[in-house]
């Protein structure tokens, strides 16, 4: 670095800005942006432009978001989750229902998901609780039992929308970050086997069939090909169709004629793998761990805990997106609706990402180099 | 609680972040494994399968062969149609989020009111075929295996039917498909009934037999020239592909990749086109003739060469009427009909000749050396024997062997079977000389032999009785014979005694024009000739039947030609066992239908000094042959012969057997011309051929 002259402001922030991140997010969309052209339409028409119109928006949301500094975000968590959490109440009163389930809260013509933007205010209202605890005491049953009530809160009002997907993405973010400071490898280890326990209990009474039948299906979906294990052969092929370099952008016969199922939702992955064969998807895969990596090491050198707590939230919110997502599509997990970060249509969720993309920038400003 | 003001050491968070850091290398180098197992090592497999997913193979159905008459006017064709096929068990491609709703891609049955919905859109001859079509759709919507599949619900649907259900096509859905095919029709209807014969859905037996040469659903030839040349008429099916979606429709621009994965398209080869040697205008005016009457059959044929000219029999049942269903009604009424219309009577029914049976009666006769075919018998209107009366029609006072033909004498014969100058050996000889008691080789309709009784044959069956060998002299007794062996009789009387194959196939060629197939006339092998001498009598004596002021035929003589025929008047077996019933029970009495009357027969040939046309018919329950089956003869041979004059002076050159090789040895063999297919071409060039194109194009 050159000494003399003071950076102008402007320069400041060119000097300051995690432009890694920066080109990483850009890259990511714009292939998801190419990945939906195929999986809709086609032509940038249609769901691909008002997705656009949805990443613009984040994308400025993730300026704002960045330009702040962290500790505006550390005043307002409570307020924040607060608030997050009253639009999820707002859900069941006002909300738009759509098939059957409601999700969703109108404002004008678009709609929105308030259990979206949940993930990110359950990372900021965790890394300031978090941050907030005296470092020395350690073990309080109590202390503990706080951060989870966070999480359960939320979760409560998300699984009656219904929306399991959401639910378990909220769980496993949540307990990512208190993993970071709070959890004993014992503690993590009796927490994974009560959730074992309670999934089986609640499987065999409480989950609908529907979210039974899927786990029977996951498993062998040859025996249910003419019925819900469709999906998963339709998906495998479509991904073993790419070979190694793909079929070419919007040459995909599994995609473009008609033969995977929920293409631009929850299976866009097995689009991009079926027009992009292994190449590409080797590609996206190391542009999402690029990511992650990215804001683990940020985390590492964050100037304060809270800083850390957020950066690791930012990474567990695509990590658990990008492998629950890509899991499901190449057979190794269950279906679920978990979607692909950028790649899966949903407004509310790429407003929600590009704001975890703009905290990690904030974090990022100010971390030790 | 500590300040967010100052910076922190977090070195203690270390081994945390790298912990997570662990998991999410393992966690990543788990899905690139997975990638590169499905993408890399199974790469061909999953390509295969997704191929399998948008590559649709379509049997392309090869257009039938037409048939044709003498003069290239169709008999059977081919009409486009539509066929709808139905998906009893399609997936539903719409994707949907809705908990409990079927997700995109799964398989659902489709419901009630879906079934009911189509059904309304279609025109069924009665409840019965509702009933049918709707239990077609069910069950196969029941069958997990097969109801995947788009299935054949109903050929042949009317222009009404297409516009209904192509202007719903989108409400109902991707389960519904009509597809472009072919139905056969047959333009001239019941007239060639029996000649064309029909096709129909193969059967479930015929299906194995086949050993995977045809597919459920195939309509094959179920009678006449379209059973018998089946495979000559089939053509060979092509196949077609094509890329899908995942609604089964074409798609109109499929990537490049999915059209290189086609496999080639093979092209159907067309059936061949059968030309017969049915004259239709000879045919239509045997149908004339018959007019009025109730059941009857009329066979007229070239004697010199068995070329089959009219092959009729009444009643007959359109053919069109089987290519789609037939209302429950209308078949019982053909079921329960007292005329059987579903019976070839030229050569599915045996009947007896009666008088026309004294032909061979007498060259049995003349063969034996003691016979003095001069000598007078005295007629005196009956014989007894063995306790028995034997009638006669007239007191014809003393005949000689001519006269008792001319007359008709039965007493006359009755003598010479007492004397046993005829004996049932003999006469055997002679009507199997005559080809009697043996199928004529034309290999149509499951053809019936006849029967011609020995005395062996009469011991065998039981039904020896001392006068039986009178009965059988005047064609009663135990002997039987078709129409179309009486046809072919008096042709080889007609033509000096040889007795021809009979045949209605002229040639065959492909789509094309190629020959692949064509006929000569053939003797039938191992018969022995008849004498010269004693067929110049009997022809003599014919004439005179048709002739002579005493002949039973001659109020039948036509003015501008010499005929030389035999009337018959065959009682029917159990005749009086019917006349009692007919006491007993007021049966309904159905004009023109007595069947207390006997069966009337003609059988003869013109012109007599050189003969073109012999004609043989049969009016059931027609009284005296003279009356009933004469002027059907004479109507016929009228007709044809008037043609002939007509063609004479342009179109001589065309007409057969000018210009016809005589046939090589082995060239032919009508009893198994199925399988004995000449080469492609082999056959001679074939000069009618440009004629017959002309008279097509005229058509």
């Amino acid at each position: 670095m050159t000494l003399g002259t003071p950076p102008s402001a402007l320069g400041r922030i060119a000097r300051d800005v995690d432009w890694f991140v920066v080109i990483l997010t850009i890259g990511v969309v714009a292939l998801a942006m190419v990945n939906l052209n195929s999986a809709g339409a086609g032509t940038w028409s249609g769901k691909v432009m008002s997705q656009g119109r949805w990443v613009v928006l984040g994308a400025i949301a993730a300026v704002i978001v960045g330009a702040l500094n962290y500790r505006v975000v550390y005043r307002l968590a409570y307020v924040a989750y607060a608030a997050g959490i009253g639009l999820l109440a707002l859900v069941p009163l006002i909300g738009i229902k759509r098939n059957d389930a409601r999700r969703w809260l109108g404002i004008g013509d678009y709609q929105f998901q308030p259990s979206e933007l949940m993930k990110v205010l359950l990372v900021m209202v965790l890394a300031r609780y978090l941050h907030d605890l005296p470092r020395e005491r350690k073990g309080r049953p109590l202390d503990m039992l706080a951060p989870f009530a966070f999480i359960g809160l939320p979760v409560a009002f998300i699984i009656v929308q219904p929306d399991l997907s959401t639910s378990i993405i909220c769980i496993l973010i949540g307990t990512s970050v208190i993993a970071l400071t709070r959890l004993s490898l014992r503690t993590i280890l009796t927490l994974l086997s009560v959730g074992l326990v309670l999934f089986t209990l609640g499987w065999v009474s409480f989950m609908r069939d529907y979210q039974r039948s899927r786990i029977d299906v996951w498993l062998n979906p040859e025996a249910y090909a003419d019925d819900e294990g469709y999906q998963t052969i339709q998906a495998i092929t479509s991904v073993g169709n790419g070979g190694f370099f793909g079929r070419g952008a919007g040459q995909g016969t599994q995609n473009k004629l008609g033969f995977l199922p929920y293409g631009e939702t929850d299976f866009p992955f097995a689009v991009f793998a079926e027009e992009w064969g292994f190449a590409g998807c080797a590609l996206g895969l190391s542009l999402f761990l690029c990511l992650i990596l990215w804001s683990l090491n940020v985390a590492s050198r964050a100037r304060d805990r809270f800083a850390a707590l957020l950066a690791v939230g930012v990474a567990a919110l695509f990590f658990w997106h990008v492998i629950i997502n890509i899991g499901m599509v190449l057979q190794l997990l269950p279906v679920t609706g978990v979607t692909l970060p950028f790649f899966s249509v949903g407004g509310s969720n790429a407003l929600t990402l590009m704001i975890g993309i703009g905290l990690l920038i904030s974090v990022s400003r100010e971390r030790k180099r | 609680m500590s300040s967010i003001h100052k910076p922190e050491d977090l070195r203690s968070l270390k081994p945390r972040l790298q912990a997570m850091v662990v998991v999410v290398m393992i966690a990543f180098t788990i899905l690139l494994g997975r990638l590169c197992q499905l993408q890399v090592l199974d790469g061909d497999h999953y390509a295969r399968k997704a191929e399998r997913n948008f590559v649709d193979e379509v049997i392309v159905e090869a257009p039938r062969g037409r048939i044709f008459d003498a003069r290239s006017r169709p008999l059977a064709t081919n009409r486009p149609a539509y066929t709808l096929y139905v998906t009893p068990r399609p997936r539903v491609m719409e994707e949907s989020d809705e908990p409990g709703a079927p997700r995109a891609g799964t398989r659902v049955p489709i419901d009630d009111d879906a079934i009911e919905e189509l059904t309304s859109l279609i025109t069924f001859v009665d409840d019965d075929d509702r009933a049918k079509f709707q239990g077609a759709i069910r069950s196969r919507r029941e069958d997990k295996v097969n109801g995947i599949y788009a299935t054949a619900i109903r050929s042949n649907l009317s222009w009404e039917e297409y516009a209904q259900i192509t202007a719903r096509e989108s409400s109902l859905g991707h389960w519904v498909e009509i597809r472009e095919s072919a139905r056969r029709f047959y333009p001239r209807g019941a007239l060639t009934a029996f000649v064309t014969g029909y096709v129909g859905e193969i059967t479930p037996e015929g299906l194995e037999n086949a050993r995977g040469s045809y597919r459920p659903g195939d309509r094959v030839g179920k009678t006449g020239i379209e059973r018998q040349w089946e495979n000559y008429l089939r053509g060979r099916l092509g196949k077609r592909s094509r890329v899908v979606d995942a609604r089964r429709r074409t798609v109109a621009d499929p990537p490049p990749g999915a059209i290189a994965a086609l496999p080639p398209d093979e092209d159907p080869i067309p059936g061949q086109d059968i030309y017969l040697s049915l004259d239709l205008e000879l045919q239509r005016a045997a149908e004339n003739a018959f007019e009025g009457v109730h059941a009857g059959a009329v066979v007229a044929l070239e004697p010199d060469t068995g070329r089959i000219l009219a092959m009729l029999s009444v009643p007959a049942i359109d053919p069109n009427h089987w290519q789609q269903p037939i209302p429950r009604e209308l078949y019982q009424e053909w079921v329960s009909s007292p005329f059987k219309p579903f019976i070839d009577r030229t050569i599915q029914e045996h009947f007896f000749p009666g008088s026309t049976y004294k032909v061979v009666s007498a060259l049995a006769a003349l063969s034996d050396p003691t016979f003095d075919p001069e000598r007078e018998i005295p007629c005196e209107r009956y014989v007894r024997y063995g306790g028995r009366r034997f009638k006669c029609t007239h007191k014809h006072g003393p005949v000689d062997l001519h006269m008792a033909l001319v007359q008709s004498c039965n007493v006359y014969f009755y003598t010479l079977a007492m004397e046993e100058i005829l004996t049932l050996d003999r006469m055997e000889v002679f009507a199997r000389r005559l080809g009697l008691g043996e199928r004529t080789g034309l290999g149509l309709n499951s053809e019936v032999k006849g029967r011609i009784p020995t005395e062996a044959f009469e011991a065998r069956e039981g039904t020896y009785q001392r006068g039986v060998r009178l009965n059988s002299a005047i064609g009663q007794g135990n002997v039987t014979a078709t129409v179309l062996q009486l046809a072919v009789l008096y042709g080889a009387l007609a033509n000096g005694g040889r007795v021809m194959t009979p045949y209605l196939v002229d040639r065959i060629e492909t789509h094309d024009h190629k020959l692949v197939f064509k006929s000569a006339p053939q003797q039938r092998a191992g018969l022995e000739p008849v004498a010269n001498d004693d067929r110049d009598r009997i022809h003599a004596a014919l004439i005179g039947v048709v002739n002579d002021e005493l002949g039973t035929a001659y109020s039948e003589r036509p003015e501008t030609v010499t005929v030389a025929g035999k009337t018959g008047t065959a009682q029917v077996a159990a005749l009086d066992r019917r006349r009692k019933k007919k006491k007993d029970d007021d049966e309904l009495e159905i004009e023109g239908w007595d069947t207390t009357k006997d069966h009337a027969w003609f059988a003869g040939y013109a012109p007599a000094d050189q003969p073109k046309i012999a004609v043989a018919a049969l009016v059931e329950h027609g009284g005296v042959g003279a009356d009933a089956a004469a002027p059907i003869v004479m109507h016929v041979i009228d007709t044809y012969l008037a043609s002939l004059e007509q063609q004479k002076p342009d179109q001589a050159r065309r007409r057969r057997p000018a210009g016809v090789p005589p046939p090589l040895p082995g060239q032919r063999r009508p009893n198994d011309g199925v399988s004995n297919r000449p080469e492609l071409g082999a056959g001679e060039p074939d000069e009618d051929a440009p004629a017959a194109e002309e008279e097509a194009k005229a058509e």
